[in-house]
């Protein structure tokens, strides 16, 4: 839809603007070509408004050829030339409407030959302006999107902040920990201690590193080895971790906790809901100057379609767009028992490089 | 007390029969790791009472007591942290223990659960149950169904349409057709309400199978199903239908 015609208050002002280039259009015929005011006014305020309602068609040009989009020569061609036939076009109807005054009682304009130069003159500017002001509106636009885009990003960021905040403490990882540890000193006081160790291990790493913004990649897997040796006293036999991480990666920079909504996940949406169990396997290479981190896991293949995959993927999601904008990505992959994300980060080094 | 336990965690079973053990008058009969072993062990065994972990592989602990039937073993929930599913047990006077499991709220549950027992009190259905302890917002995603010694774990989303029979529904699933003791309403009230509509008295349709709608007699009209089925529909039905797709 048209931007001014899709709103009446801009209409009605885009009118009062063609209405007042009429008016001015009427005085300078009035003065220079001895035409009476009131001839003048009934010849211009018309063909003012047909001016405007010709010069509508500028958006849809405007659409079609963004600055920038086009070469330059035909940039400037195909305004010429769709600028040329509207201005005929109109001298041809002032001229029509002229005469057709002229025979409806309205005579004391001026001769058709004094009034063809003044007409191109106006229409070319009103023309002129139109196109220039068309650009403007698209502009407006463009940067309006953009900046409600950004704003977007910047309170998703904010939610992935929070939730994160909340998932540190998440209740369902705290209490199961906790009756493990009770089970475990009837049974095994040694491996209670481990798993106590792990938890506060876990906890306070987490605490740490949540308020930094990038971290060594090390750390981040530090932390998820951490997470799954703790889900593996839960889960025993049925959790399998498999960490395949190439050497060149760790001193690398990443988002803090990058990874560990994706582990989460691994585990609580994949492995917990199989009977047997499986491999969670976490990746991380570099290729080509970028770093690629992959988690993948098995599932049931008899999930329910609505179950998603929670908040943390879209969050992980986010928290890389804002901060890499189209130089990262991240991929899922899910297939009937399998499934896999990957995320591909510009490969930074602690020192900038 | 004969008890049987649920979860399918090791650690928390072996955590839990140790205690029991504790006690006089309890014994474990038995231990089940997911929830198709817990129903095919608490038939076998026909323990008295189940403590029974909710969020297990395949099917949940409220599921596993939907499949038992009426004839099952008396029960207390155990878990970690379900914030709505507490909450609806508390409303409803329904047993439960929390991770990690404190031995004297052990001891006091069970002996709330053997009085329970000799009263034979009833509670709620397991469907009604599990549908309270979802969190708001959430549907029903599956639906468990007996057939004989199998059960049959059928996603929503590939049921075609639900038809009411007797005493009975019919899930018509890909041409299939699974029985299940349950009424139509009860089925309704679970079921997500911008995907599936009651467009008749006897049946419910999942809209995603929907392909165009016919006008039959004064106040009916046939729908058209994706694999050339039709379904009748009544006026109250399809005022339901249009007002969900404008």
């Amino acid at each position: 839809m048209h931007p001014i015609v899709a709103r009446r208050e801009r209409l009605l002002l885009y009118l009062g603007v063609w209405v007042a280039f009429g008016a001015l259009l009427a005085l300078v015929l009035a003065f220079n070509r001895d035409a009476s005011l009131r001839w003048s006014l009934l010849f211009a305020l018309p063909l003012s408004v047909l001016l405007g309602a010709q010069a509508l068609w500028c958006w849809y040009l405007v659409r079609v050829l963004p600055p920038g989009a086009a070469s330059l020569p035909r940039f400037i061609g195909t305004w010429l030339g769709v600028g040329l036939v509207s201005l005929a076009i109109w001298v041809a109807a002032g001229l029509g409407w002229r005469s057709a005054l002229g025979s409806f009682g309205a005579p004391g304009g001026p001769a058709a030959a004094a009034l063809t130069p003044i007409l191109l003159f106006a229409g070319s500017i009103g023309l002129l302006v139109s196109v220039l002001g068309h650009y403007m509106v698209a502009a407006f636009e463009v940067s309006r999107d953009a900046e409600r885009h950004a704003l977007e990003l910047r309170v998703l960021a904010r939610e992935a902040e929070l939730r994160f905040l909340r998932g540190q403490l998440d209740p369902h990882f705290l209490f199961n920990g906790l009756n493990s540890v009770a089970a475990l000193i009837g049974s095994d006081a040694a491996a209670a201690r481990r798993m106590c160790f792990l938890m506060s291990d876990f906890f306070r790493k987490s605490l740490g590193l949540a308020a930094q913004q990038s971290i060594l990649l090390s750390e981040e897997l530090a932390l998820a080895e951490t997470y799954l040796a703790i889900e593996q006293v839960r889960f025993g036999e049925r959790l399998r971790p498999r960490f395949e991480v190439s050497e060149s990666t760790g001193a690398l920079l990443v988002p803090a906790l990058v990874l560990q909504p994706l582990v989460e996940n691994a585990v609580h949406h994949g492995v917990a809901h199989l009977l047997e169990g499986g491999e969670v396997k976490v990746s991380a290479r570099r290729h080509a100057g970028l770093l690629e981190l992959a988690v993948e896991n098995p599932c049931d293949p008899e999930r329910p379609a609505s179950r998603g995959t929670g908040l943390g993927l879209a969050n992980v999601r986010a928290r890389i767009e804002v901060l890499f904008g189209n130089r990262a990505r991240l991929d899922v992959v899910s297939e009937r028992e399998h499934f896999r994300v990957l995320i591909v980060l510009p490969a930074t080094g602690a020192s900038g490089g | 007390m004969r008890i049987l336990i649920v979860d399918d965690e090791a650690l928390a079973r072996a955590f839990l029969a140790e205690q029991l053990a504790d006690i006089a008058g309890m014994e474990v009969v038995g231990q089940a790791s997911n929830g198709f072993e817990a129903v095919k062990r608490a038939e076998e065994l026909a323990p008295d009472l189940m403590l029974l972990d909710i969020q297990m592989p395949k099917l949940s602990g409220f599921e596993v007591l939907e499949l038992l039937g009426p004839a099952r073993p008396g029960v207390i929930f155990v878990t970690a942290h379900d914030e709505y599913a507490i909450r609806a047990f508390e409303v409803h006077a329904v047993d439960y223990l929390l991770k990690p499991v404190d031995p004297a709220r052990l001891r006091a549950a069970l002996e709330r659960a053997a009085t329970r027992l000799s009263s034979h009190a009833t509670g709620l259905s397991p469907p009604e149950l599990s549908r309270l302890a979802r969190p708001p917002g959430h549907a029903l995603e599956r639906v468990v169904i007996r057939d004989g010694s199998r059960v049959h774990v059928l996603p929503v989303e590939q049921i075609d349409f639900i038809e009411a029979q007797d005493d009975y529904v019919e899930f018509a699933s890909s041409g299939k057709r699974l029985r299940k003791q349950q009424t139509l309403a009860e089925i309704e009230s679970q079921l997500h309400p911008t995907r599936f509509v009651r467009i008749h008295r006897s049946f419910i349709l999942n809209i995603e199978r929907l392909v165009r709608i016919e006008p039959y007699a004064k106040d009916s009209w046939l729908i058209i199903l994706k694999d050339g089925g039709r379904l009748p529909m009544s006026r109250t039905g399809y005022a339901r239908l249009r007002e969900l797709i404008g």
